[in-house]
């Protein structure tokens, strides 16, 4: 006992010594540690919210949708269900109108007028049973407000814009709806638009309201386009689908889409985001912890070699090794310890702000953050093993040594070079002094390879999170430059309904006063389809001759006699196809007044677009009678005219009839800078962590550096030489590494930034990512890289200042 | 000797005083000593382990400052210079040689003497470095770095660094500490050699041999000086000496 507190209390002297470094290691470890422990709880966390949020909500099994512009009798529909054969599958039906609208939401001091959709559901005693609404303000929907003006807006929406819980809004048609509350709906968890928008709740708004009031809404009384269904466990939603296609087939010729929760949108990203998060998390977890674990080897390393006499001598006493490794392996787990629980603290204090991060960015109606015990101990056991580990080496080395070399002092020490003689012979003109630095790597290569992949381990950090932002920004500006170009202007306005080209709505909409120009276009929803891959797609079908805006080229041509498309370039690599081949369009075509079916036309892919979204297809206007829809429009694109603002564009059509939504196009722009605003405040945290783990790799280094570099510092003391003049070695020496190791770390980050993306467009399969990596992101690198090592050295000017020249020369090792 | 020791002197002390305080208890290291040493002198400081005498030496070479008293070198004050200025009078007044040789092992032995000679602000080109390093019998050792080098030819290359600053005083610190016998005699031989060239050379050492070929020895303990004047058996040559 007596023993074991001796080699304790040694310990204690040993990290006394050495208490910067010791503390600079410690943070490294606690960097790692806490990033590991407290991001990665939130894959629990949010894996346990989101069952638990669906759960509550009562989240559909089988979404029905029926092909926009198509209708069935509510009435006609249940009792063509009723008759399927494995009805009793089926524990809840529930039937929805969905409309798409534009909504005015503006107040005293914001104008919101904003595209979205009215969603008409059953109410029965309480809110919709099957994908029920979850207050967050005010009240939900209420069996009296059946039929009633009474809506609740949709929670982000109303929270982007910071709306009372109560209050008036306005929908296209000039109606006016008393809002109760607001209120998160499973759908809407992440709220996604057609064009493509991920957390589009400032550019999308979500009013739900009774059937009845929809119905009212859009005169279709009695009627519905959308069927959730909630399933019993043993069911098979296959056949389900079946029989109620079959159902519907036997009294309506409609096109249908069927759905399962993991076909959801927001549900796969709420899901399958968790993965690849906690992937990144680890990545950079690991790399702080590699940060960590070379620190230690320095500084074990340096710990063991001024120990080596007093290893010599406990060997000349016949202490054992193993004992005589106890010291520094005791030193190097304080070390560790004390880092881990610095990093569990870190890690509570990262997972809680992660968390009302995650809150802030998706909120759900049960956010459940319980202590990951298991996650806490695995960054524990790293935080520990992975620097004891490194501790090893060094002290393994040191025990394999005679005692008689131990012991030995003076020039019979034998320091080997290193690389250092391979310089032996270079030029002997110019200065000395400036030889130095480069020599001093040399003489300690393992030192310094450590050094400098600690260095290139916080730049790769650096790198990768900077790069994510880089390409984020570089995908934004592809898309920016080609929505917006000529016509920045340009306002996109939906229709209600397919209008016939030469009919009112159309017209009374272009010869508006606040309108320059014009064209029609039909947009429709389908799927491109070649060989066996099947993608979705948004199909603009405009005149593509168009002053106003028509897709630019990346290669081929506009379609020209033969029905031909123009696709993205990631539809294109994602089908297999280039200009020139043939793939399959499935699209709508009408059926009767209110009803239109899926049918497949082949068509030639004439062009490639450059803008970076997949679904983004487009067609010439003139092939519509080839889809059986010549003549038939559902959307404009518009120019406002001389001195009038989008604004006023959009308040004047709103109480136009027919009008869903005006939209300018830069708004599907705003709704990614959005989405990369809320990343990028992420991702600087992380910037300053790595920034954080550079600063203190670096310091310790140069700590480590000067202390081994001492007896030669006071040696240029000894014969005059200036302060900044002996500093200028050091500092030049962590140059060379920190050059190094940021070209280390910028090709590192960059593989990283590449795997990282490709994670990236698995779950966003419709953006098409570039990866880039700026070049002022690699002069930031470098130039954080470069300061962090000429700085770190003058931060010893004190020290060395006050070193005792006469003692630091004798020092014997 | 009278006023020509204060006209004729390299180095004077006067009443010099290094004191230290270890807890609540002062030592004085040096307690009032005087001492005047004239150009190309060959000076021994013999004294045991705690008689002060690397005090002394670090005191002249401006490596640490006397608690009281006046030090003079070549006519400067350096008991009254500012830190800047005791760094430019070591590089301009003293080289030192110390027992561990203090060689920089990331610099060849070329290297090594002109870093001296860049350090007292000379130029160091390559045939100055060669010639010093001839002058110590290390010609073919000079691309050679430290660890590659025997214990005697180190110090023959700290000797050589010392010579390249071509300052005029020497200051040894148990130049011979580390080496044996036959090597220490060939050290001694070099440094005395200096002092036949000009040199003033201190050298501080407890071996009372090397004091049989100083022109001048000083006997320290506990901080006085007990004896100072010609060594015993004066003009015995090295290869008189045994240890």
């Amino acid at each position: 006992m007596k023993t074991s507190l001796l080699w304790l209390r040694w310990s204690w002297r040993d990290l006394r010594l050495r208490w910067l470094q010791v503390l600079a290691i410690a943070l490294i470890i606690a960097l790692g540690t806490g990033v590991y422990s407290g991001l990665i709880s939130t894959s629990p966390w949010r894996e346990q919210s989101n069952d638990a949020s669906y759960d509550l909500l009562n989240m559909y099994d089988l979404h029905l949708s029926l092909t926009p512009g198509s209708y069935l009798d509510w009435a006609t529909l249940t009792s063509a269900l009723d008759s399927m054969e494995h009805a009793d599958w089926v524990t809840a039906v529930e039937p929805r109108l969905i409309q798409p609208a534009l909504v005015d939401a503006s107040t005293d001091t914001q104008t919101i007028i904003i595209p979205g959709r009215v969603i008409g559901a059953e109410l029965g005693e309480a809110a919709p049973h099957i994908n029920d609404l979850y207050a967050t303000a005010g009240r939900g929907l209420e069996s009296g407000d059946s039929g009633q003006m009474i809506a609740v807006l949709e929670h982000k929406f109303a929270a982007y814009y910071g709306l009372p819980a109560q209050g008036e809004i306005r929908l296209s048609g000039d109606t006016t709806l008393q809002y109760v509350g607001t209120g998160l709906s499973p759908e809407y968890f992440v709220v996604f638009t057609e064009e493509g928008g991920m957390m589009a709740e400032a550019n999308f708004a979500v009013v739900f309201v009774s059937l009845e009031t929809a119905q009212t809404l859009a005169d279709r009384s009695g009627m519905v386009n959308d069927v959730l269904f909630t399933l019993t466990a043993d069911s098979d939603p296959a056949i389900v689908q079946s029989e109620v296609e079959t159902a519907i087939h036997g009294f309506a010729n409609v096109g249908l889409s069927f759905s399962q929760p993991q076909d959801d949108e927001a549900y796969r990203m709420l899901y399958e985001d968790i993965s690849q998060d906690e992937a990144f998390w680890r990545w950079m977890a690991y790399l702080f912890l590699a940060g960590a674990v070379f620190g230690a080897f320095n500084l074990a390393t340096r710990l063991v070699e001024s120990q080596r006499r007093e290893i010599g001598i406990q060997m000349a006493l016949g202490v054992p090794p193993r004992r005589i490794a106890i010291r520094p392996l005791l030193v190097a787990a304080q070390i560790a310890v004390l880092g881990v629980v610095f990093g569990l603290v870190v890690g509570v204090v990262i997972g809680n702000a992660f968390g009302d991060v995650l809150q802030d960015m998706m909120p759900l109606p049960v956010f459940l953050a319980p202590f990951q015990t298991r996650i806490f101990l695995e960054a524990a056991a790293l935080g520990i093993l992975l620097p004891l580990a490194a501790t090893l080496i060094p002290v393994i080395r040191a025990l394999r040594v005679e005692p008689v070399d131990a012991i030995k002092t003076g020039h019979l020490v034998a320091k080997g070079g290193g690389l250092a003689p391979a310089l032996a012979r270079q030029s002997v003109s110019g200065r000395v002094l400036p030889r130095m630095p480069l020599r001093n790597l040399l003489r300690a290569p393992r030192r310094t390879l450590l050094t400098l992949l600690g260095v290139a381990a916080a730049i790769t950090l650096l790198v990768l999170i900077t790069g994510v932002l880089d390409s984020f920004n570089m995908t934004l500006d592809q898309a920016r430059m080609e929505i917006l170009r000529g016509n920045p202007d340009r306002i996109t306005v939906q229709l209600n309904f397919f209008y016939p080209a030469d009919s009112t709505v159309v017209a009374n909409i272009q010869l508006s006063p606040v309108i320059a120009a014009s064209d029609t276009l039909l947009q429709l929803g389908g799927y491109l389809i070649h060989d066996g891959v099947t993608i979705e797609t948004l199909l603009d079908m405009m005149d593509m001759t168009s002053e106003i805006w028509k897709p630019s080229l990346a290669s081929g041509a506009y379609p020209g006699e033969r029905p031909g498309v123009v696709i993205a370039a990631n539809a294109a690599r994602d089908l297999g196809v280039q200009p020139g081949d043939t793939i399959t369009l499935r699209h709508p075509q009408r059926t009767g007044l209110f009803s239109y079916d899926w049918v497949e036309t082949e068509v030639e892919v004439s062009g490639i677009h450059p803008l970076p979204l997949r679904f983004a297809t487009y067609m010439d206007i003139q092939q519509a009678d080839v889809m059986g829809m010549g003549g038939v429009v559902n959307t404009l694109q518009v120019i406002p005219a001389s001195g009038v603002t989008q604004d006023e564009v959009k308040r004047t059509l709103f109480d136009q009839a027919g009008v869903a939504s005006a939209q300018p196009v830069s708004g599907v722009i705003r709704v990614f800078e959005d989405l990369i605003g809320e990343f990028a405040s992420m991702f600087v945290v992380m910037q300053g962590a790595a920034v954080a783990l550079a600063v203190l790799i670096a310091y310790n280094s140069t700590s480590i550096n000067l202390d081994e570099r001492s007896r030669e510092i006071a040696t240029m003391f000894a014969f005059g030489m200036r302060i900044r003049t002996a500093l200028r070695v050091p500092v030049v020496e962590n140059l060379i590494v920190s050059v190094i190791g940021t070209a280390v770390g910028s090709v590192l980050g960059f593989i990283f930034l590449v795997l990282m993306l490709s994670d990236v467009t698995s779950i966003l399969p419709d953006v098409d990512m570039s990866v880039v990596l700026h070049p002022l992101t690699l002069v930031l690198a470098l130039v954080i890289a470069v300061l962090v090592a000429a700085l770190t050295p003058i931060l010893s000017v004190r020290k060395l200042a006050r070193m005792d020249i006469p003692s630091t020369l004798r020092v014997m090792e | 000797m009278g006023n020509d020791k204060w006209i004729t002197s390299i180095i004077e002390l006067e009443q010099i005083s290094k004191k230290y305080q270890m807890g609540e208890v002062c030592v004085a290291a040096l307690d009032s000593i005087s001492l005047h040493v004239t150009p190309g002198e060959f000076l021994v400081v013999l004294g045991p382990s705690g008689s002060g005498k690397t005090t002394l030496l670090n005191l002249i070479g401006a490596l640490d400052t006397a608690t009281s008293g006046y030090i003079c070198i070549g006519g400067q004050r350096i008991t009254q210079m500012t830190r800047p200025e005791r760094f430019r009078y070591r590089r301009e007044m003293v080289s030192f040689i110390f027992q561990s040789f203090n060689l920089f092992p990331g610099l060849t032995a070329m290297e090594n003497v002109q870093f001296g000679m860049e350090s007292a602000e000379r130029k160091a080109n390559g045939a100055t470095a060669q010639g010093v390093l001839r002058q110590v019998g290390l010609e073919s050792r000079l691309h050679h770095f430290p660890h590659q080098l025997s214990g005697g030819e180190q110090q023959r290359v700290a000797i050589a660094r010392a010579l390249a600053t071509g300052n005029p005083i020497l200051l040894a610190d148990e130049p011979t500490g580390e080496l044996d016998f036959k090597t220490g005699i060939q050290i001694l031989e070099l440094l005395h050699e200096q002092s036949h060239n000009g040199k003033t050379v201190l050298i501080v050492t407890h071996n009372r041999e090397i004091a049989r070929v100083a022109d001048r020895v000083i006997e320290l303990s506990s901080g006085h000086i007990v004896s100072d004047g010609v060594p015993e058996n004066h003009h015995a040559t090295i290869a008189d000496l045994s240890w």
